[in-house]
């Protein structure tokens, strides 16, 4: 009893009764005869680490500016803290941005510019001075203070950035591929800096991102997004172990796709009839009906590799190992299981490469459990 | 669900109006208006008087408004040869400078787009100093170079090139020599503009499938350069046609050009209704130029228009 | 390769000594003792001595100074706004009409716009009183309505090449559109605020045929005194008065170009902007 109760405390999206922050109702915003984003609505709690995931061109970007003010909802409304802020301009809005290009003003300095913020507020100049003083603490900046962007490096520039949008304690901190410019060793530990930090000071964080990895290491929670609609709302487990559709499926990692047809229901476990030798059982909590279309999506790091082909076994498909590509921690099998057909899967490397038994041309049975994968109807 | 109306944004609304406005308003009056009232004036009659033309539209008392239009000036202009040769030797002198311009211009242009980039800035300010000083200033100057006993001549007798002195100053040569001077700057600078654009790779593509460089110049970047040839032209072309300090100082009296045409039928034979005639005519040659300017720099700034 | 490069710059020398060889050669006359500026006959800055003396030619360099500066003000405002509208205002009514506008002046031959404004102010004059007679005022109005096409080229240039986010940046920060303006575009783009102005200046300062349409009594600018001398023939003090005015205009331009440097190291947004 007392976990659930926690969960609820870390997880509020469970919580029915739970007050949302930040609400997205039906914003649609129309660029000409483009929807780029398309009846999307949205609900994001206090504290959390909320991403925007998808490719370039699918709406995450003005969806934040739509958040940010920067550009105003052709129909639907937003809410920040109960409070309507659909037609507020951004310089009135209590959230703040940190930009792609980090925006830093060229002919001011890293002081200045987080100083800028404050100044709008009219902040009396004592309290001003404290503040820019403990952002730039925060951010272990303050021997940079006096520095111009253009003396700054990449990370250093991010730093000056998001001491910038924090200056002024926004509600929400809204943050435009917060790591897009930076290099890749740089970005996987700013990655759990940012995460550390937004944890610090409690503020709630709006990213948007194409990196799937990223998203996945710092998020609360993901909404993946395609032409302009949301696709899936969920935790990173949730998203990648339970996808709700094809999209979701193999645009988040890489996955296997089975396609068939149910056969047989039996509690919460149906049968999948596929043209790939024996029906295929899985678990699934959706009501399926007899003869409906399915997709099964599998992981290819949940499934078993075995030179032995066992009748007992529940999901097994036979096939022909393709090619074999050796990462240093994993192998990569193709595996072809029909004509048209080949199948992906990742193998731990547990013992020195050499010594293994699988090899090219060599036939093959592959197995998964019933719970390992996810049944998709679309 | 009924779209929401666009918050709004008055701060905007007085943005558009002050800069809009403003300069509009400015243009319209000073730029825009005169040009009415020039072709108003061009179709009045001359008269001994200040102003030295007379009304279009009188009152007779009555009620009865007199509007009295006369084509005479424009009548004048196009049957009298001295106008019309006026204008034929404008457009060929303006034709034949933009060509030089563009043959001068054209492989200086390139020469400064493709040499080492740290000397390129140098080189195009050499380009641009000149246009800074005085114009009246150098055209002066040709005057002390050109002239009977000038540099150039002097110069040559030196060489043994030439007996006696050549007569250049007050000749036609003298204005293409003149005018080839004042513009050159303004063939180069768009030229430059439009080669430094163009992307070196494009040339090691037809290198590498085979072409020769020359024939890569002309398959490549000549067809590229388009754009700035084409502003580079109009930007020379368009104001030599009503040029007037060059004709005036360094052309002799017998060099019938446009612009000095309408100088002198203003200032010498105060008939500002003949002047103005002038140059609605001149405007209304230079329109088809203009306007085939402004499309192609739309066209160059907005590719994918 | 190298060898392909000689014609190219054979034609580049020559193309420079044909646009310095006529200034160099004026500016060595100008200290020339004859009075002749084509044979030289020994040193002297009397000619220097003389100019400074011409009472006339003083005065019309003052009143062009004058009306280049009052000019350059206005043309930069007038130019601004303008920039700011093709920039900032991207769809209005009237903006193939507005951008006709601004491009004609830069290629309209002086002797239609001078003799349209003259005509202009004249109409006025008998309509409305105003302006009362043609001098200082007229000559102002007559350059910034072609000087501020200039300054709107350059102006928008820069305008157009600016980071936008940099501004969205200020506003999310909660500075009002205005305040934005003030403290960061308008620092981003001064150096083209300042070559638009030093470029409109040179231009009132060059304009003969304008200036003589739309002048009156008593107001001879140093172009028009120029002019005036040079139909008479060649004289040395001009020579003088022509180096001069190159001397003054390199300083402006070396001056400028320190200017620039100084801001061009705050131009930190060229390479912060990755968009």
């Amino acid at each position: 009893m007392s976990v659930a109760i926690d969960r609820r405390a870390l997880e509020p999206w469970q919580d029915p009764s739970a007050v949302p922050f930040v609400r997205i109702e039906r914003v649609t915003k129309q660029f000409g005869d483009i929807y780029a984003v398309d009846d999307v609505s949205l609900s994001i709690f206090q504290g959390e680490f909320f991403s925007l995931l998808g490719s370039s061109g699918c709406g995450k970007s003005t969806l934040l500016r739509l958040l940010a003010g920067l550009d105003y909802p052709s129909s639907g409304r937003i809410f920040i803290d109960g409070a309507d802020v659909t037609d507020i301009p951004p310089y009135q809005r209590p959230v703040n941005m940190m930009f792609q290009s980090y925006a830093l003003f060229p002919h001011m300095t890293v002081e200045q510019n987080v100083e800028f913020g404050l100044e709008q507020e009219r902040m009396p100049r004592r309290e001003r001075a404290e503040r820019v003083g403990e952002m730039l603490d925060l951010l272990k900046i303050g021997e940079l203070r006096k520095r111009k962007p253009d003396q700054l490096s990449g990370g250093q520039r991010q730093r000056a950035a998001l001491a910038r949008s924090l200056a002024k304690h926004p509600k929400l901190l809204l943050l435009d591929e917060p790591l897009g410019a930076l290099d890749k060793r740089l970005r996987e530990n700013t990655q759990f800096e940012l995460v550390n930090l937004q944890e610090r000071i409690g503020t709630t964080f709006v990213t948007v991102t194409h990196d799937q990895e990223e998203a996945m290491t710092m998020s609360s929670r993901i909404a993946v997004m395609e032409a302009g609609r949301i696709l899936q709302i969920d935790t990173p487990t949730g998203i990648y172990e339970f996808p709700s559709n094809r999209f979701v499926a193999e645009f988040i990692g890489s996955v296997n796709l089975f396609e068939g047809r149910v056969m047989q229901r039996d509690g919460d476990l149906v049968t999948v009839e596929t043209r790939l030798g024996r029906p295929i059982q899985m678990r699934c909590p959706l009501p399926l009906a007899l003869g409906k279309p399915v997709t099964i999506a599998i992981r290819p790091e949940k499934i078993r590799l075995s030179a032995a082909y066992r009748d007992d076994a529940v999901n097994q498909i036979r096939g022909t190992v393709e090619d074999i590509a050796y990462l240093g921690d994993v192998s990569i099998y193709h595996v072809r299981i029909s004509p048209d057909q080949v199948t992906r899967m990742t193998l731990a490397n547990i013992q020195p490469q050499t010594e293994q038994e699988l090899t090219w041309g060599q036939e093959v049975a592959m197995e998964w459990s019933p719970t390992s994968g996810v049944v998709l109807t679309d | 669900m009924p779209p929401t109306a666009r918050p709004r944004q008055p701060g905007r609304r007085l943005s558009r109006l002050v800069n809009i406005g403003i300069p509009y308003l400015w243009l319209g009056i000073f730029f825009l208006l005169p040009f009415v009232i020039v072709l108003q004036i061009s179709l009045a009659e001359p008269r001994l008087a200040q102003p030295p033309y007379t009304a279009l539209a009188e009152w007779l008392g009555d009620g009865v408004l007199s509007i009295r239009l006369d084509l005479q000036n424009y009548l004048l202009v196009l049957s009298d040869d001295i106008y019309l040769a006026a204008f034929m030797n404008s457009l060929k002198v303006a034709f034949f400078c933009t060509l030089l311009c563009l043959l001068i211009g054209y492989p200086m242009a390139y020469a400064i787009a493709t040499a080492p980039s740290r000397w390129r800035i140098p080189l195009l300010m050499l380009i641009i100093l000149p246009f800074w000083t005085s114009f009246l200033i150098r055209v002066y100057a040709w005057i002390g170079i050109l002239q009977t006993s000038g540099f150039l001549n002097n110069f040559l007798l030196w060489l043994g090139l030439i007996d006696e002195p050549l007569a250049i100053l007050y000749t036609q040569t003298a204005i293409y020599i003149g005018i080839v001077y004042s513009y050159l700057p303004f063939m180069i600078l768009p030229l430059y503009a439009n080669l430094t654009r163009l992307d070196r790779t494009l040339l090691e593509a037809a290198a590498d499938l085979g072409c020769r460089p020359f024939r890569a110049f002309v398959r490549v970047t000549l067809p590229l350069s388009r754009a700035g040839i084409i502003a580079g032209c109009m930007l020379v072309f368009i104001p030599v046609v009503g040029e007037f300090v060059i004709p005036d100082l360094l052309g002799g009296p017998d060099t019938l050009m446009v612009g000095r045409m309408l100088w002198t039928e203003f200032f010498s034979n105060v008939d500002w209704p003949l002047a103005s005639a002038l140059a609605i005519l001149l405007l209304g040659l230079l329109v088809i130029p203009f306007v085939l300017m402004q499309r192609w720099q739309l066209a160059a700034e907005d590719p994918d228009r | 390769m190298r060898r392909g490069r000689w014609p190219l710059f054979t034609i580049l020398a020559f193309g420079y000594a044909f646009l310095y060889i006529p200034v160099a050669l004026l500016v060595i006359f100008s200290f020339n003792e004859s009075r002749l500026v084509t044979v030289w006959s020994g040193f002297s800055t009397k000619w220097y001595a003389e100019l400074f003396r011409n009472q006339q030619l003083l005065e019309a360099a003052w009143l062009s100074i004058r009306i280049a500066a009052v000019n350059a003000t206005f043309a930069v405002l007038l130019g601004t706004l303008s920039a700011n509208a093709l920039v900032r205002h991207r769809r209005f009514r009237g903006r193939g009409g507005f951008e006709l506008l601004l491009t004609a002046p830069l290629v309209m031959p002086d002797v239609i716009i001078g003799l349209s404004l003259l005509l202009l102010f004249v109409a006025l004059q008998q309509g409305i009183g105003w302006p009362d007679g043609r001098g200082f005022t007229t000559i102002t109005i007559a350059h910034i309505t072609f000087s501020l096409a200039y300054v709107a080229v350059v102006v928008r240039a820069r305008l157009s090449q600016l980071d936008r986010s940099l501004e969205e940046a200020a506003m999310d920060l909660g500075a009002r559109p205005l305040t934005v303006y003030l403290r960061i575009t308008l620092p981003l783009i001064a150096p083209a605020l300042l070559s638009g102005w030093l470029l409109a200046f040179t231009l009132s300062l060059d304009d003969l045929v304008v200036a003589s349409f739309v002048s009156g009594p008593g107001s001879t600018t140093l172009p028009m005194v120029i002019y005036a001398s040079v139909r008479m023939g060649v004289s040395p003090q001009i020579n003088a008065l022509a180096t001069l005015i190159m001397l003054f205009v390199a300083l402006a331009v070396v001056v400028a170009s320190l200017a620039l440097r100084s801001q061009a190291k705050d131009r930190g947004h060229r390479t912060n902007a990755r968009r």
